[in-house]
């Protein structure tokens, strides 16, 4: 940095320094030393007058002393020459009576970070190991590591390493702390620290003598021990319960960390540990610094990944202080919206609401869609306050509004009614970006029900030569296009003005070609326009369930209390917390381009792509060689999110209807229906069946409220088995349960059908169409009109028919249990 | 938790003082924190902790200072931010007030202290009272190598030199309790906790053994003596002097306590506790003419206690005026440059009940700006009681002379976090 009259100062300082007068007199001579380090800390560069500063390093007083050591230390590196006269005077202070000054001079020895000088420096470290001082001794240790930071290629004599470990036994707890530190440094290669049984349980018993960085240290290298027995495993644990519930956030999370690598195995002792250490989790969370603050909910973040109803009960605590800085807000929300359940959705709701209207835009926005999240499982509720922030006329809220209402409505097509009654008259609030090309959307999706929608889209045609968005115009065209398809009459006319600017006066190619592909579309007929414009939508009677399956502890272990947590991007956290399908088919990434289309060789491919673990078995004969029944479990990973089912759902019906004409023996998955009689069920509420399903591993991902008819559930689960052979055989089996409430007559026809079709089938036909023949007799015997059976719907891939049929009695079991539960 | 440097920076980010423990990171990497950090500001994206290629920078900010580590692993970040805390403590025991002026009038005890609270990344001596054995800020008076070797550093009572001497022994404890509360627009209480410190001021001679009971309910319940109320206490935090393996197996606080200031411990009481002070508040706000605000506040405690220096803080909108009040006590002030009401009452006695009006005006051309919707804010001061009901039952001294001492104690309840959103 230059700095005005720098060298003026240096040469000043010089003088000052070389002056006998100043140099006899030792307070003088302190003093200019101590110009000399403003100067120096001020920026300016003052390395000229290193070896003036060298010859001041010989002195009794050590104020002095570190004074030119801190000098020392900073240009040390310009000058390796001068810098061995400094060896000297350090080597003659390692002898020094004052264990002070002795620890001072091996730690700026070390601190030179000049490698010419290693050969200097390692005989008074080797003897700092064995001085009486434990202030001495901690600094040679650590010394040992920064020399071989330095040479990181060079060895460091094995006879050391061995001292250092001896010295794992030093009485005083530093050193002991400062060992461990440095061994991992040194033998970084080899994977640090040997950890064998007597060192775990030396360092465990004196965890006590160190203080809290000392603890976190030892308890971070005891995580790579692994327990010879399980009555080890418990007795390690038992000693760290107190330092799990310690009051130091840091020491506490360093225990559990230990406590889910050392138990890694052992899921049940995991989640206990979980459980015990919310208390001081939560407390940490309201912890006077915000920086903890925001750590520690971040780690809940991790947590509730695994055990998503753990802080249910304390969701008041993640209510946002007035004075909190926005990334706090922002994380806590984030959490608010996985602990939402029954009983607190409507605090939850009611908090968040005042959010909304933030001064903070980003506070203001972030709560907004943390309601729209919510609203997937809680949709009245929250359109109810989403409708209501319109009224306030407020362009940022008004924009995340309609954004969020626009994911929402895709989740949930049943919120459509309410959304296009909201949205007249939004366009005149809007001005951003994100916000119009959200409107423009939900116009062209579904505007048959909004009445305004074509003058609204006029006015922004009209002014289109103005738009500078290229997002904006793309989106205007696709929106009046679609508009076209169900107004025509009043949508024609503007949409041929469109085309015509966008083909002939837009510069942008992009543009251009997207008109003049819909302007060919157009000419290939009406019915094909359609086709390719209006895709398909889900079932509106469906809404997903927002809860998803609890991953295993072992998925973030690995980064739990490190910086990790605390910098993954909030966006990135919420799109991998939860498959949302929301841009999916609007801007469909590249990985999910399932369509329809897509051939069923392809499904396998992506399958076992997405588990490695997964062997396809490639003939249905594997199958069948395995029907000597081999345990079955079952399990929810890889995950499943509701836009993959829907896609491997429909192409897999698509499948199953053509197959029944011509049947070739291309894809080797199972088609199964069903009928349990177990009507109860449909009185369950959504949430009860889902846990009913989560216990024994089989994820629900949509339903039907209850009392609707037709009532429907659809799941998925993967199901394993070990073969002779050890590879584990896995298959994803997708679910649906229908009720339709006139399943009697159905069943009776389904049944005769069934028992046809029986015959015909061969051995390589992948169609299984059965009938639970007890079901039906019983249905048929008692005679009951009102008993209803639920038509249970399944899809394996690849096939196995064992694995099939022992899920499909787990699933019975489960069916009934609830049911006689609600009778 | 390996730091690699530490630096202090003034507010335009230029570095006031600095160490390089590791090495290997750039120390110029620094030049580039102010301009992410106001780079993340700007897109609102502001955070603790901020990355520029594989350097992450975690820093807090204390008065006007940043402190900021840098590191280029995946260190364990509550640790660090624990650390730098632990730095303000620190140099905040040393010069009483952390800020720019102090670190550049004392930088080369900063000097000092940097070298000594950790090493090659690592935290080593970072306990206070014994670093200010041996780096005092008297730095001027010429020592001649010093030949007594601190003590502490190796001493099995790290905390404690041998040797002191008082001619009167005291002992003076301080249990001071502050409530935190939120309460909702509507008047429900949303969440509400107790924040427990229990400080020692030790007047004692030679190495004293202390002995601190407690009404803990724990402990009446390992005893099976029930007499009278007891605490239910959660997160307890104590000084490093107290043995926690006689607090673990029989509850007993013994310690051997520091000499002079010390917090002994903390604890946290999280139940649902009734707000001491009460407050209704009715905010009118007229378009274009007029705001109209009137407080009640209710001493919801004992009669015979008494709330000192309490002081209502009543947002009011930033373009008000002219503003206009009467109060049945106390006296009201206008702050504009905090848009705030203050009314202060000296001493406000239980179960009382006071109310204060205020009148201002609001320009005709309204404000287009959305304004924030700050709550009310109480503070408040009530000697000679605690909340949560925790008492001192005895503090014995045994000291092998024999001597008397006199253990005096004293209980403040204050506000906390004290804050009631008001539907305006």
């Amino acid at each position: 940095m230059p700095y005005l009259g720098g060298e003026e100062t240096v040469r000043e300082l010089r003088r000052a320094l070389s002056n006998p007068n100043v140099q006899s007199d030792p307070l003088r001579y302190r003093n200019t030393i101590l110009k000399v380090i403003r100067t120096m800390s001020q920026g300016v560069d003052v390395s000229g007058l290193f070896s003036e500063m060298v010859k001041a390093c010989a002195t009794v007083d050590v104020v002095q002393k570190k004074l030119v050591y801190v000098f020392l230390c900073s240009y040390a590196t310009l000058n390796p020459e001068l810098s061995l006269l400094v060896i000297n005077s350090l080597r003659k202070d390692c002898q020094d009576p004052n264990p002070m000054v002795r620890s001072l001079a091996l730690r700026n020895m070390t601190n030179l970070r000049l490698p010419s000088l290693v050969e200097y420096v390692e005989q008074p470290l080797t003897a700092g190991l064995r001085d009486r001082a434990a202030c001495v001794r901690r600094v040679a240790v650590l010394g040992w590591a920064k020399l071989h930071n330095l040479q990181p290629s060079s060895e460091i004599d094995a006879a050391v390493v061995n001292e250092l470990y001896s010295l794992l036994r030093d009485p005083d707890p530093v050193v002991m702390v400062n060992c461990l530190r440095a061994l991992e440094e040194i033998l970084k290669e080899e994977g640090g620290v040997a950890i064998n049984k007597p060192i775990t349980h030396h360092l465990l018993n004196r965890l006590k003598e160190c203080d809290i960085w000392g603890q976190c240290e030892v308890l971070r290298v005891l995580q790579r021990y692994r327990p010879q027995s399980e009555d080890e495993l418990f007795d390690i644990l038992s000693l760290l319960d107190s330092f799990l519930v310690s009051p130091h956030p840091p020491v506490m999370a360093a225990t559990l960390s230990l406590f889910l690598s050392v138990s890694s195995s052992l899921p049940a002792v995991s989640l206990a540990a979980l459980e015990r250490v919310s208390g001081p989790l939560l407390a940490a969370c309201g912890s006077g610094s915000r920086e903890m603050r925001f750590a520690a909910v971040c780690h809940i973040q991790l947590l509730l990944r695994s055990v998503p109803g753990l802080l249910g009960v304390h969701y008041k605590r993640f209510f946002c202080g007035y004075a909190e800085p926005a990334y706090i807000k922002e994380r806590k929300m984030q959490v608010l919206v996985e602990l939402v359940n029954d009983e607190n959705v409507a605090m939850i709701l009611d908090e968040l609401k005042g959010y909304c209207t933030d001064v903070n835009i980003d506070t203001a926005q972030a709560a907004i869609s943390a309601i729209g999240r919510i609203g997937r499982s809680y949709s009245d509720r929250c359109l109810q306050i989403l409708t209501g922030l319109l009224g306030l006329k407020q362009d940022h809220i008004t924009s995340a509004v309609v954004q969020t209402m626009r994911d929402l409505v895709w989740v949930c097509p049943q919120c459509s009614d309410t959304v296009c009654l909201a949205l007249e008259g939004c366009e005149e609030t809007l001005q951003d970006i994100q916000g119009r090309q959200a409107l423009l959307w939900l116009l062209g999706v579904y505007g048959e029900r909004i009445s305004s929608a074509p003058y609204t889209l006029e006015v922004l045609i009209d002014g289109v030569r103005s738009e500078a968005s290229l997002g904006i115009k793309m989106e205007l065209l696709t929106a009046t296009m679609r508009l076209f398809l169900c107004r025509p009459a009043e949508t024609q006319d503007m949409l041929g003005r469109l085309l015509h600017y966008c083909i002939e006066e837009e510069t942008d190619m992009c543009m251009r070609d997207q008109a003049l592909l819909y302007y060919h579309l157009l000419h290939c007929g009406i019915e094909e326009t359609r086709k390719v414009l209006q895709g398909r939508r889900s079932d509106p009677s469906l809404g997903v369930l927002i809860g998803r399956p609890a991953k295993p502890v072992s998925q973030w272990a690995r980064c739990f209390n490190t910086l990790e947590p605390l910098s993954q991007g909030a966006v990135e956290a919420e799109s991998a917390s939860r498959g949302s399908p929301e841009h999916m088919t609007y801007n469909p990434k590249p990985n999910a381009d399932l369509s329809d289309t897509l051939s069923c060789s392809h499904i396998q491919e992506i399958h076992s792509g997405s588990d490695n673990a997964m062997r396809c078995s490639d003939s249905s004969t594997d199958g069948l060689a395995s029907s000597i029944t081999a345990p079955l479990s079952l399990c929810l990973s890889p995950a499943v999110s509701p836009e993959d089912f829907e896609h491997l759902w429909l192409q897999r019906q698509a499948l199953h209807t053509e197959r029944g004409a011509e049947k070739i023996e291309v894809v080797d998955c199972a088609w199964i229906e069903e009928c349990v009689r177990c009507p109860a069920v449909l009185h369950c509420s959504p949430q009860s069946l889902q846990a009913a399903m989560q216990l024994v591993n089989i994820q629900t991902l949509a339903f039907t409220p209850k009392h609707t008819l037709p009532w429907r559930v659809y799941l998925y689960t993967h199901t394993q088995r070990s073969h002779s052979t050890d590879a584990p055989n896995t298959t994803l089996i997708l679910g649906e349960l229908l009720c339709t409430g006139e399943a009697n007559q159905k069943a009776g026809v389904k049944k005769g059908t069934a028992d046809s079709e029986a015959g015909a089938e061969g051995k390589e036909d992948q169609l299984v169409r059965k009938e639970m023949v007890a079901t039906a007799d019983r249905l048929s015997e008692d005679g009951q009109e009102e008993e209803e059976g639920i038509k249970v719907t399944l899809n394996q891939q690849p096939r196995d028919d064992d694995a099939l049929r022992q899920f499909l009695t787990v699933l019975t079991t489960v069916l009934n249990t609830l049911s006689s539960e609600k009778d | 938790m390996s730091a690699s440097a530490i630096f202090v920076l003034d507010l335009k980010g230029k570095v006031l003082i600095c160490r390089n423990y590791k090495g290997d990171v750039d120390m110029s990497e620094i030049d580039r924190f102010m301009h992410l950090l106001m780079q993340h500001e700007e897109e609102g994206l502001l955070c603790p902790v901020m990355s520029h290629g594989n350097v992450h920078f975690m820093w807090i900010k204390h008065s006007n200072l940043y402190l900021v580590a840098t590191t280029n692993k995946n260190s364990n970040a509550s640790l660090v931010y624990a650390f730098l805390y632990k730095l303000v403590e620190v140099f905040t025991e040393y010069f009483k007030e952390l800020e720019e002026e102090s670190i550049q009038d004392n930088f080369v005890v900063v000097y000092e202290l940097l070298d000594e609270l950790m090493d090659f990344g690592f935290p080593q001596t970072t306990d206070s009272k014994i670093l200010q054995e041996y780096i005092t800020q008297e730095g001027a008076k010429l020592e001649v190598a010093k030949s007594k070797v601190p003590t502490t550093v190796t001493n099995a009572v790290s905390w404690r030199s041998e040797g002191i001497k008082y001619k009167k022994n005291e002992v003076f404890i301080d249990v001071i309790e502050s409530i935190n509360v939120l309460v909702n627009a509507n008047g429900s209480v949303m969440s509400s906790d107790i924040v427990g410190s229990i400080k020692l001021k030790t007047m004692l001679s030679g190495m004293p053994e202390l002995r601190l009971g407690l009404n803990d309910r724990v402990l009446f319940g390992l005893t099976g003596r029930d007499k009278g109320k007891t605490v239910m206490m959660e997160d307890v935090k104590f000084h490093q002097c107290v043995r926690l393996s006689r607090f673990e197996s029989d509850r007993t606080i013994s310690f051997i306590p520091p000499d002079g200031e010390s917090e002994l411990m903390s604890y946290r009481i999280n139940t649902h506790v009734k707000p001491l002070i009460w407050i209704e508040s009715i905010i009118e706000k007229f378009s274009h003419s007029r705001v109209e605000i009137m407080v009640k506040a209710k001493g919801q405690f004992k009669k015979q206690s008494v709330a000192n220096n309490v002081e209502v803080r009543v947002p009011v909108p930033s373009d008000a005026d002219s503003p206009k009040f009467k109060t049945s006590t106390g006296n009201a002030k206008y702050v504009p440059e905090k848009n705030l009401v203050v009314w202060t009452i000296k001493s406000f006695p239980g179960g009382k009940e006071f109310l204060m009006r205020a009148h201002f005006g609001l320009p005709s051309v309204e404000n287009e700006e959305m304004e924030s919707k700050p709550p009310i804010t109480v503070k408040f001061e009530i000697p000679y009681f605690t909340v949560s009901g925790i008492q001192v039952r005895y503090m014995k001294i045994i000291e092998k002379s024999g001597y008397q001492a006199l253990p005096w104690v004293r209980y403040i309840t204050q506000s906390g976090d004290y804050q009631l959103r008001t539907n305006v």
